[in-house]
């Protein structure tokens, strides 16, 4: 027995399923365009709009467009600068309370502004949903009938295409197993029930427990790769890090082919962190040029050191530039100890300065490294510096490519190694939903609730997997039961 | 009458049959039943019971709208078993065995009693149709039947053959003839035409059997009868059953003779129940277990007759006699009928409407095991669903369905045309998505207002289950009204209980939701409820599970949108831009009624369903601009 009070029993409340929400998608086709446009329709899309559409007057006049710098509601920075329309209820294509936001067709942008809204309380319109609420709202006629149908053909094409590019690299085939789990759970759960007076061997408690709970476990992993995913997406955040004068600036530079940075041959020239943004194969990626760490007085420098230090733990890639003309230093090692290994990429500057091959320099960089105590053992030391070392100068051009090959290496590496990975928001969201409800079932398993109860929480699961699988439900519990069980008359 | 007969003729007395004829006669229409064996109407072919997990819920079904299977199997339970008892509200199931011969003299009873009701005795072997409708039957005397209406439901009979090994003959069930003619018509017809199977065990005499090798296992003695009708006292005394087993010995003799059973010798080519096997098959996909339980039923209180569940078999009677003395108690056991499988016609049922009307002959309604489906509770569920339609039909009002969130029924029917079947269909609480929502217990609140709109129960009776739904919701409305305060004297009573005491003043519903907490405690507070089940135990219910049944209902509602949204029958799929042609073919069989519908055909895709939303807009706009 374990039915509570009605506060525990609230929290069973299905979510995402009400049909006054609002949502949001873009509603231009994906990939780079000159811009793009995201549509929010739903009864709440001025107040979620407002929260990143800062300049949005408090009664916006339907079809009226505002123009203005969207910020970000997570990070308090600026996004881009749009354009915002705005539409009443009932005077929008769905019928609903709408507003839509131009801004530059990069997916990043747009991925970043869906995350934004998301954050805000909007959900991610199903396929087709603008015109599933248009038509329930009686807003389309004849002509546009005809455009919105295609468009959902078409859409529903390319969405078949970009499902299957999502769902390689192991994603489905987790969703599979995951989904068989739960089919094998509702199958024995629902015998137990149908079949209760028949003398079939229904699996215990403990059993049924160690697939739930896999399955919570597995999801668990994947939704912890939606960070990953989303910055595949989102973009990879790379810090430049070392001591002064080591030629972190003219690195930056010279990666973003302009002077952002100003190089002086005084150590000790930057004293602020500095951002700018590049595209990488459509991966965004923004850089950070940081002040180079040593003990100084100057109360400037100090602030500057420290904010290095800061911008490197959250960086994905931290770029861990030294003097090449010269030993790595007692100084470098201790910098280096600060770092997250797994993160940095050695960069050994100005080598145009001191002729030697790179086989020398790399064995005298190792001999450094293994005074150290940085590296377990021999193996680890040897691996990081044949794989995780790089020898460039920022006077030649060719450094350039060497240093972006590395970082398009790190991005399909990462890819590789975490072989499922969910990148898309609208997989987060209903793999989310399909964690808590396998959550609720196992604690109403746990608390003894009636098989019918803990079969409403995994069948719920399971409908949210299917969908992001893109598959149906139809009677495959049914084919289960059959396949495992005697059923007698 | 304008050259008819009747207002509407029922072809067959089994378990359909009787529903089919008793509703329209109820309604006052002229009504006959012609039957090849008077002898046999609302026989139990198989086992001697009715109910079981959502089979019991729908008898619960058809008693509320006005059927006569409840009543019956009242009358004659010679053992009452509640299901589940243990186990959550919505998997509590009624199941009773009955005494057989009682159950089928009840009926007949039943049947000559009903004034407006002709019972014939006749084979059906043509019907008569007038272009694409059917107005009446011919007997194989020759002489015909009009009527407005015709209502097949002839269960396993039709080109029906028996198997006893490898031996094969003619017939519907032990004791009766196959029927021929129908199902050849309908085949002509157009009418697509399947095969199925389907077993029954031996019959063993009592007196032969060692019952001191057998447990015995009773019934309840708190009897929740299926009739809100019946009185609550069961008139018949009741008995036990007894459980034995097979052994490993019963396990080889079968194996060695797999080669003479018709299924595995490739003679049967219809398909079996999965869920109701053979011993056969469960021996032949269950290598590894070395047992299988069986129960022994009595059929009766005055007969000697005792049926062997779970042990249907099609093998040589000589095989039977073997194996079956293998068995602990019946190792000199006498054999009064041997197993058989029977193997028959029926009509695959994507081919009829929710009102189980044929689609492509008007005027004629098909119900029971016709239809693919196996069981007694399905068969009474569908002819009393046909024979209220053909009575809606001859008088002008509208057809009657009822919904998936509604009852059992309306999933069983839903799920038969729209899904088709391929093996006999059993009901399983599983097959309802909203479980929690169709019990047993509230079976009443679910359908009142459908079975007073048909009409059929009388002034008295609606009354009376007026009465009960009103018991019910002052009980309820009382319980979540009354407020306790944390007083000396409700601790004191909370202590008794007992259960944890109150910071805070809370309501008796609040408290009845502790897991520790029942109804009977909440008479120290004051709360009457005469200690009738009937009305308090669904409040019980009701107010424990209230979030889980608020969650049901979300769901409902969520799936209510797309079952209100109509389609026309002559939609043209082949219109419809973005829609496969293997779509198209699916939506033209089974023509959905609603977009719901439409969703749950198997390969229907998320994105026609969108397709065939925008092009039913179009084509609105269309007619309100003028151009249709
Ligand atoms: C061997 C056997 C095994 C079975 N096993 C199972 C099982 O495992 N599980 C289960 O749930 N159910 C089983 N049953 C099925 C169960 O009996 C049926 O589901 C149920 O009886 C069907 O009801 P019905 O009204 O559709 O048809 P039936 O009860 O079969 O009644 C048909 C009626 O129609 C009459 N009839 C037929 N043709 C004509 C005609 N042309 N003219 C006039 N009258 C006609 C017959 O005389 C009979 O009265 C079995 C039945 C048999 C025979
Ligand atoms: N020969 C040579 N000189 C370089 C190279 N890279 C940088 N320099 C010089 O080294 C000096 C320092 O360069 P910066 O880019 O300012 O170094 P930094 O790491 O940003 O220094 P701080 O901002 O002081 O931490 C400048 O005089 C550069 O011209 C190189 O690859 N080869
Ligand atoms: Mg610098």
């Amino acid at each position: 027995m374990g039915y509570g009070g009605a506060q525990e029993q609230d929290k069973h409340k299905v979510k995402g399923f009400k049909d006054n929400e609002t949502i949001c998608a873009v509603s231009t086709p994906p990939g780079f365009g000159g811009i793009a446009v995201i549509r929010i329709s739903g009864p709440q899309s001025f107040e979620i709009s407002r929260k990143i559409v800062h300049f949005l007057p408090e009664e916006p006049e339907t079809h009226k467009i505002y123009f203005g710098t969207l910020n970000s509601f997570i990070e308090k920075t600026a996004i881009d600068e749009v354009l915002v329309s705005t539409f009443h209820q009932g005077k929008s294509y769905s019928g609903e309370e709408t507003v839509e936001i131009s801004c530059h067709g990069s997916p990043a942008i747009t991925q970043w502004i869906l995350q934004e809204l998301v954050s805000a309380g909007a959900r991610i319109a199903d396929r087709g949903e603008f015109s599933y609420r248009a038509f329930i709202n009686g807003k389309i006629d004849l002509v546009q009938a005809e455009g919105v149908l295609e468009l959902v053909e078409s859409q529903s094409k390319r969405a078949i295409q970009q499902g299957l590019r999502q769902l390689k690299g192991g994603l489905s085939l987790k969703l599979k197993n995951i989904q068989s789990d739960l089919l094998y759970v509702l199958a024995n759960i629902e015998a137990a029930i149908d079949f209760s007076t028949e003398d079939i061997e229904v699996l215990n408690k403990e059993t049924l427990f160690a697939r739930t709970k896999r399955a919570e476990e597995t999801l668990g992993i994947l939704l912890s790769t939606y960070e990953h995913g989303r910055l595949l997406i989102e973009g990879l955040q790379v810090v430049l890090f070392g001591a002064p004068n080591v030629g972190k600036s003219s690195l930056f530079n010279l990666l973003l082919e302009e002077a952002r940075s100003i190089v002086t041959e005084i150590p000790g020239t930057t004293r602020d962190v500095v951002e700018s943004i590049l595209l990488l194969d459509g991966v965004r990626v923004a850089f950070f040029d940081t002040a180079g760490i040593r003990e100084s007085g100057d109360s400037v420098e100090k602030i500057g050191v420290q904010k290095s230090r800061e911008s490197q733990s959250k960086a994905d890639v931290i770029f861990f530039l030294f003097d090449g003309s010269r030993l790595f230093s007692s100084a470098d090692v201790e910098i280096l100890r600060g770092l997250d290994l797994k993160k940095v990429l050695i960069l050994g500057n100005k080598i145009d300065l001191f002729l030697e091959s790179e086989d020398q320099r790399r064995n005298k960089l190792k001999a450094v490294l293994k005074k150290s105590d940085l590296f377990l053992n021999q193996n680890e030391l040897d691996l990081f510096v044949q794989k995780k070392v790089l020898f460039i100068s920022t006077k030649e051009n060719k450094s350039r490519e060497i240093v972006l090959n590395s970082l398009r290496e790190h991005l399909t590496n990462n890819q590789l190694e975490d072989e499922a990975v969910i990148s898309q928001a609208r997989h987060f969201e209903n793999l989310s939903r399909a964690a808590d409800f396998i959550k609720q079932g196992n604690e109403a398993i746990s608390h003894g609730a009636d098989a019918e109860f803990v079969a409403l929480d995994f069948k719920a699961a399971l409908i949210c997997i299917q969908e992001t699988l893109g598959e149906r439900f139809d009677d495959q519990i049914m084919d289960f039961v059959f396949k495992q069980f005697c059923i007698g008359k | 009458m304008s050259g008819f007969d009747f207002d509407v003729i029922v072809v067959g007395a089994g378990h359909a049959g009787i529903e089919a004829c008793l509703a329209p006669a109820r309604l006052g229409l002229k009504t006959a039943i012609v039957t090849t064996n008077i002898d046999r109407i609302g026989y139990m072919s198989c086992n001697p019971s009715i109910g079981g997990l959502a089979k019991g819920h729908m008898v619960r079904e058809i008693d509320v709208l006005g059927g006569e299977m409840g009543l019956a199997a009242d009358a004659t339970c010679i053992q009452y078993k509640r299901l589940n008892s243990g186990k959550g509200p919505a998997v509590r199931g009624t199941r009773v065995q009955s005494d057989k011969h009682k159950y089928s003299a009840y009926m007949c009873d039943r049947l000559r009693n009903e004034p407006a009701l002709s019972i014939i005795k006749g084979e059906v072997k043509k019907l008569i149709l007038n272009k694409s409708c059917c107005e009446g039957v011919v007997l194989s005397d020759g002489s015909q039947l009009r009527a407005r209406a015709v209502i097949i439901t002839t269960g396993t009979f039709m080109n029906a053959v028996m198997h006893f090994g490898l031996r094969q003959v003619p017939g519907g069930r032990i004791g009766d003839d196959s029927t021929v003619g129908i199902s050849n018509q309908l085949a002509e017809f157009g009418f697509s035409i399947l095969r199925l199977k389907t077993g029954t065990p031996a019959r063993l005499d009592k007196d032969s059997i060692d019952w001191s090798k057998t447990t015995a296992q009773y019934g309840d003695e708190k009897v929740f009868p299926f009739s809100f009708r019946s009185p609550k006292v069961l008139p018949l005394p009741q008995i036990a059953c007894y459980l034995s087993r097979t052994t490993a010995k019963t396990h080889q003799i079968i194996r060695d003779n797999l080669h003479l059973s018709p299924m595995y010798s490739g003679i049967i080519e219809g398909i079996g129940p999965r869920y109701c096997p053979s011993i056969e098959d469960k021996i032949v996909r269950f290598a590894d277990r070395d047992s299988h339980q069986t129960f022994l039923e009595p059929e009766g209180l005055n007969t000697n007759s005792i049926y062997l569940q779970g042990i249907s078999t099609s093998l040589p009677e000589s095989v039977q006699d073997l194996f079956l003395r293998t068995m602990p108690g019946l190792e000199n056991v006498k054999i009064l009928k041997y197993g058989y499988a029977v193997e028959y016609d029926f009509i695959e049922p994507t081919q009829i409407w929710h009102r189980l009307e044929t689609r492509n002959i008007g005027r004629l309604f098909l119900a029971g095991q016709i239809n693919g489906t196996s069981g007694y509770e399905e068969a009474a569920a569908q002819g009393f669903i046909a024979g209220v339609n053909a009575a809606h039909l001859v008088l002008g009002r509208p057809e009657f369905v009822l919904g998936r969130d509604q009852a059992y029924i309306g999933v069983l029917i839903d799920d038969l045309i729209t899904k088709g079947t391929l093996e006999p269909y059993r009901m399983f609480t599983s097959r309802a998505e909203h479980r929690l929502a169709l019990r047993e217990d509230n079976t009443i609140e679910r359908l009142k207002i459908d079975s007073e709109r048909i009409g059929i129960l009388s002034k008295t009776d609606q009354d009376k289950s007026t009465e009960i739904v009103n018991a019910r919701s002052e009980l309820y409305i009382n319980i979540n009204e009354t407020k306790i305060y944390p007083n000396q004297e409700t601790l004191f009573k909370l202590a008794a209980i007992p259960t944890s005491a109150l910071t805070k003043s809370v309501s008796l519903a609040d408290l009845l939701r502790r897991a520790e907490v029942n109804v009977f405690h909440l008479q120290s507070f004051g709360i009457e409820f005469f200690n009738d089940p009937l009305i308090f135990e669904p409040v019980e219910i009701a107010i424990k599970y209230e979030g889980y049944i608020k969650r049901q209902n979300e769901l409902i509602a969520q799936a209510k949108k797309f079952e209100e949204l109509l389609l026309p029958l002559d939609l043209l799929y082949s219109d419809i831009r973005g829609l496969s042609r293997e779509e198209v073919e699916k939506l033209c069989r089974v023509r959905p009624r609603t977009l719901g519908q439409a969703q749950r055909i198997s390969g229907v895709n998320p994105s026609a369903i969108q397709a065939i939303m925008v092009f039913l807009k179009s084509k609105k706009s269309r007619q309100e601009a003028g151009f249709v």
